[in-house]
C-alpha cells in the first residue's frame, strides 16, 4: 500500500526483440518522476504498457491497489491513468472543443467534466481562444497543449507524458514545464518520458534511469544530477 | 503452389510453422483436385493468374478491380482472332494481352488520379462497360448468348492448344515477379505501397510506378482472359461480372499484397476451397444435398477466417528472410580505397567552396489566407550549414516542402544552379539533389532499416528492370554494391547493429537516424533536415553534431530545422530566424543569440 503506482518486473516483448526486461518502481501520489534514459532503453514502452497500449508479456502493474497488466487500454483510463503520446496524437479534423470533449469519453459526470474543462482553458488561455479552431491548424506548441488538456479531461489521478518538450521552442519547453509543476499542484501525479533529461529532473521529485530495458539507477533527481555517471552518460555538458 | 515451395526450404527452421503447413495444405489440395479432374488444373492455373494481376495493383496499394474487365476484353479478343479472323492461338493470346495493355493506358490517364474505394468503383465500372459492351455487339461477340467457340468460332482446332503454354506461363510471370521484388525496381514500387511522399522525396516517381503497375495488371489479366477463353471453349459475358472481379481481388487479398507468392496462394486456396467442400459434402451428405448454396456458404466463412487469423494475407504470417547486408566473400578492400565518406559526398565533383547552390528570391506561400512564409529571400552555398529558427508555426517546415518541391509557392523563385525549380515537384527536386527528413518521420515502416537505405539510393542506381530479370551479372553487382555502400553509411550513424530489423518497429530516435541515412544515400548536394534531434537526449545529440559537421566538411550544404539550440550554435554557420512567416534576423550565430527580436520572439530572456 501507499504507493499510486507499482510496477513489478515488466517485460514488453516485440517479437523476439526485449524492450523492457524486468522493470520494477513504484510512483507515489503526487510525486513527479521523470523517466531517462538512451533512445531504445524502454522508456516508451513502458509508458505504453502501463496505458494498455502494448501488453505486457511479464510482470504486474498495480494502481491504486488493482492489478491492470491485462487491462483494456479504454478501463485503465477509466481507472484514473491518462497518457500523452508521444508526437501528440491529436485529432488533427476535429476542433480543439471536440478534442477536449473525447478526452472525457470515459466520464459520465456531466458537471465535473464541465468544470474540467474550464480548467482547462485556464490552464491553457491559448486553447481557450481557439476552441473552434481544427486541431490540425495549431502550432507545435498549442498541439502539445491541447494533447495535455485532453488527457486531464479524462480527470486521471496518474498523467503519463511522453516527450512533452519534443519539437518545441525554448520558450515553449519551459512554458510547458511550469504547466507541469502546476498540473501537480492541483493532486495529480505525474510520470514523464524526457529526453531533456536536466529539465525534466529538476522538475520532477525522482527520477528512474532506464537502460536497456531495465533499470540503471533510481533516486531522488537531485541526486541523480549530481551523479556523474549519469552526466556524464544522460545529461552531457550543462 | 509452385511460389511457395522454394521459400518453404530456405526458412522453414524459423517462425511459426502453421503457415508452411497451411501452404503445404493447400498444394496438396490443388494436386488432389487436379489428379482428379484435369480441368481444374487450367482454372488454378488461370485463377493464379488473375490473382497475380490484381496484386500487381494491390501491392502499390491501389485498389483496382479491373482485372475481371481486362480478362474479359482478353478472352474476347483472343476468341475473336482465333475464331473468326483464323489467326494461330499462340498468335492470338499475346495479341489479346497486348490489347489489354492499350486500353488500360487509355482509361488509365484519367482513373488513375482516382485513390482508394473512388478507383475501386471507377475500375468496377469499368468492368461493366466492357460486360454491356460484349452485349451490344452481337455480332463480333455472340452477345448475351455468348460466344461457343465450337461452333461460330472454330473451337475444335483450339481445344488441343490450350495447357501446354498455360503452366509454363504461370511459371514464367512467377519467375518476373519473384526477380522484380529483388531488385531496384521491385524496391521502389514497396516505397510506393508504404509511404509515397516520401518515395516521392527519394527521386523515386510515384506516378510512373503506379502507371506500371495498373498496365502489368492489365497485361496479364488479358493472359488470363485468353487461355480461359481456349481453356474453356466457350464465352459467356456473365463469366466475368462482377462477383468475379470480387473473387479475383480476394484471391489476392487473402494471399497478401506483400510478397507475390501470396496470390498464387490465395487462389490455390479459394479455388480448391469450394470444390473439395461440394465434393466431400456431395458424397458423405447426400442429404443436404437440397442446400444446393451450402458449400459456398462455408467457403465463405473459411474465407473469413483466414482473414481473421491473417489479417495482412497468408503471406504477412511467414517469416521474411533478411537480406544480406555484407554478401559473403566481398570486402570493401577489393575495390581498392575509397574516397572519405564517398556515400555522402556529391558525385560530381564539388566546385569550389562556397558556390551558392540555392537561391531564395521573395518566396511566400499562403494557406487559405494565412501567410505562412512571405517574402523570403536568402542564398544557401556549398558546404555550410544554416540553422533555421523560430517559434512553432512560424513557417519553418513550409520551408522545407516549398524547396523539396512537395508544395508550389505561391509567389517568388527557387533557383536551383541558376535555374528555377519552383512547381517542379518533388521527384525532380531530389534527382537534383535536395534531399530532406521529416519531422514527423517517414519511414518505410514494413521495410528493414538496411532496404530504407537503399531505397534512398534509387537514383544512383541505373539497372532497369529487364536487367534484374536476366538477372545480368551488372545489375547483380550494383544491388551489391549499393548494399555494402548503405551499410557503409548506417556504421556512420551507428545503425548497422539495426540493418535487418523492420523500420517501423525502431525507437523514435532510432528512426529518426534511419531517416538520416536514407536521405544522405541518395547523394544530396542540400540536406534539409527537420528537427533532427527530436527525441534525442544530449548525448545523441552531441553525436548528431559531430556527424554533421563532418558532412559540412564533404561539402554537403545542410539546412537545419531544430530547437536544441545547443546543436544549433554548436554546428551551423549561419543562421536564419522566422517569426510569422517572415525572415527576423540572419547572421552568425552569436550574433543572432544576442539579437533583440530573436530573444524576444523565440530564445526568451532568463
Amino acid at each position: 500500500m501507499g504507493s499510486l503506482l507499482e510496477v513489478r518486473g515488466l517485460e514488453v516483448r516485440y517479437g523476439n526483440i526485449e524492450a523492457v526486461r524486468g522493470l520494477s518502481f513504484a510512483v507515489e501520489e503526487g510525486s513527479i518522476v521523470a523517466v531517462i534514459g538512451a533512445n531504445g532503453a524502454g522508456k516508451s514502452s513502458t509508458l505504453l504498457a502501463l496505458s494498455g497500449l502494448v501488453r505486457a508479456s511479464g510482470g504486474s502493474i498495480t494502481f491504486r491497489g488493482r492489478e491492470i497488466a491485462a487491462l483494456r487500454a479504454d478501463l485503465i483510463v477509466r481507472a484514473g491513468l491518462a497518457q500523452v503520446p508521444e508526437g501528440r496524437a491529436i485529432l488533427a479534423p476535429l476542433s480543439v472543443a471536440e478534442n477536449l470533449e473525447l478526452g472525457a469519453w470515459t466520464r459520465r459526470d456531466a458537471v465535473a467534466t464541465a468544470a474540467d474543462l474550464e480548467r482547462v482553458y485556464a490552464v491553457f488561455p491559448a486553447l481557450a481562444d481557439r476552441r473552434s479552431r481544427l486541431a490540425g491548424s495549431l502550432s507545435g506548441g498549442e498541439q502539445q497543449m491541447l494533447a495535455i488538456g485532453r488527457a486531464l479531461m479524462a480527470s486521471p489521478r496518474l498523467l503519463l507524458l511522453d516527450e512533452p518538450s519534443m519539437g518545441l521552442a525554448p520558450k515553449l519547453v519551459s512554458a510547458i514545464f511550469g504547466t507541469l509543476a502546476d498540473i501537480r499542484r492541483t493532486g495529480t501525479t505525474i510520470l514523464l518520458v524526457e529526453q531533456n533529461a536536466r529539465q525534466a529532473l529538476r522538475l520532477a521529485d525522482r527520477g528512474l534511469v532506464l537502460s536497456h530495458g531495465s533499470l540503471f539507477k533510481t533516486g531522488p533527481s537531485a541526486e541523480l544530477l549530481a551523479d556523474p555517471a549519469i552526466v556524464e552518460a544522460f545529461l552531457g555538458k550543462a | 503452389m509452385s511460389g511457395a515451395r522454394p521459400m518453404a526450404r530456405r526458412a522453414a527452421s524459423e517462425g511459426p510453422k502453421w503457415p508452411w503447413i497451411a501452404a503445404f495444405l493447400i498444394v496438396a489440395a490443388d494436386a488432389y483436385l487436379c489428379a482428379c479432374d484435369p480441368r481444374d488444373l487450367d482454372r488454378l492455373l488461370i485463377n493464379s493468374m488473375l490473382a497475380l494481376s490484381a496484386f500487381a495493383t494491390l501491392h502499390v496499394r491501389m485498389l483496382s478491380l479491373a482485372s475481371a474487365g481486362f480478362a474479359a476484353v482478353g478472352a474476347y479478343t483472343s476468341a475473336i482472332l482465333a475464331a473468326k479472323l483464323g489467326w494461330p492461338v499462340y498468335a492470338s493470346i499475346p495479341a489479346a494481352a497486348l490489347a489489354c495493355g492499350a486500353v488500360a493506358m487509355v482509361i488509365g490517364l484519367p482513373v488513375l488520379r482516382l485513390k482508394d474505394v473512388y478507383l475501386a468503383i471507377c475500375t468496377l465500372g469499368f468492368g461493366e462497360v466492357v460486360r454491356v459492351s460484349i452485349i451490344l455487339l452481337p455480332g463480333l461477340t455472340g452477345g448475351s448468348t455468348g460466344a461457343n467457340l465450337s461452333t461460330g468460332f472454330g473451337y475444335e482446332t483450339m481445344k488441343q492448344t490450350r495447357t501446354w503454354a498455360l503452366a509454363p506461363t504461370l511459371a514464367v510471370l512467377c519467375y518476373l515477379f519473384w526477380s522484380a521484388s529483388k531488385s531496384r525496381t521491385g524496391r521502389a514500387l514497396r516505397a510506393i505501397r508504404e509511404n509515397p511522399e516520401a518515395a516521392e522525396a527519394m527521386g523515386i516517381d510515384v506516378v510512373a510506378g503506379r502507371n506500371f503497375a495498373f498496365l502489368a495488371s492489365a497485361l496479364i489479366a488479358g493472359l488470363a482472359g485468353a487461355f480461359y477463353a481456349h481453356s474453356v471453349g466457350s464465352l459467356e459475358n456473365g463469366d466475368f461480372r462482377f462477383s468475379r472481379a470480387v473473387d479475383i481481388l480476394g484471391y489476392a487479398v487473402l494471399g497478401g499484397s506483400g510478397a507475390w507468392f501470396g496470390p498464387v496462394l490465395g487462389a490455390g486456396f479459394l479455388t480448391a476451397l469450394p470444390i473439395l467442400i461440394r465434393d466431400g459434402l456431395g458424397s458423405s451428405l447426400g442429404f443436404l444435398k437440397g442446400f444446393a448454396q451450402l458449400p459456398n456458404i462455408l467457403s465463405g466463412l473459411a474465407l473469413m477466417l483466414v482473414i481473421i487469423l491473417a489479417p495482412g494475407g497468408l503471406a504477412s504470417a511467414f517469416p521474411r528472410l533478411p537480406e544480406r547486408g555484407r554478401p559473403e566473400g566481398r570486402r570493401r578492400q577489393a575495390r581498392g580505397p575509397r574516397p572519405e565518406g564517398a556515400a555522402a559526398a556529391p558525385s560530381s565533383a564539388a566546385g569550389p567552396k562556397g558556390k551558392v547552390l540555392l537561391s531564395l528570391k521573395g518566396l511566400g506561400r499562403s494557406f487559405g489566407g494565412v501567410e505562412a512564409l512571405a517574402d523570403l529571400s536568402f542564398d544557401m552555398e556549398e558546404g555550410v550549414t544554416y540553422g533555421l529558427i523560430g517559434p512553432n508555426g512560424a513557417g519553418k517546415t513550409t520551408l522545407i516542402n516549398l524547396v523539396s518541391g512537395f508544395i508550389p509557392p505561391s509567389h517568388g523563385k527557387i533557383e536551383w544552379l541558376g535555374r528555377e525549380i519552383q512547381g517542379l515537384g518533388a521527384c525532380r527536386a531530389a534527382r537534383a539533389g535536395i534531399a530532406r527528413t521529416y519531422q514527423d518521420i517517414r519511414l518505410f515502416a514494413e521495410m528493414s532499416v538496411l532496404e530504407n537505405v537503399v531505397a534512398g539510393r534509387h537514383i544512383r542506381l541505373r539497372s532497369s528492370l529487364p536487367a534484374a530479370w536476366l538477372r545480368l551479372p551488372s545489375e547483380r553487382r550494383e544491388e551489391a554494391d549499393a548494399r555494402e555502400e548503405s551499410m557503409d553509411l548506417l556504421d556512420r550513424l551507428g545503425l548497422s547493429g539495426l540493418a535487418d530489423r523492420e523500420a517501423g518497429k525502431l525507437s523514435y530516435g532510432d528512426r529518426r537516424r534511419v531517416e538520416i541515412a536514407r536521405a544522405l544515400a541518395l547523394e544530396p548536394r542540400l540536406l534539409m533536415l527537420d528537427e533532427p534531434a527530436a527525441g534525442m537526449n544530449e548525448r545523441e545529440t552531441a553525436a548528431l553534431g559531430d556527424f554533421i559537421v563532418d558532412l559540412k566538411r564533404q561539402g554537403v550544404a545542410l539546412l537545419m530545422v531544430e530547437h536544441h539550440m545547443d546543436l544549433i550554435m554548436d554546428v551551423c554557420d549561419e543562421i536564419v530566424v522566422l517569426d510569422f512567416g517572415r525572415k527576423i534576423a540572419q547572421g552568425a550565430p552569436a550574433e543572432v543569440a544576442r539579437d533583440e527580436a530573436v530573444l524576444e520572439a523565440y530564445l526568451g530572456r532568463d
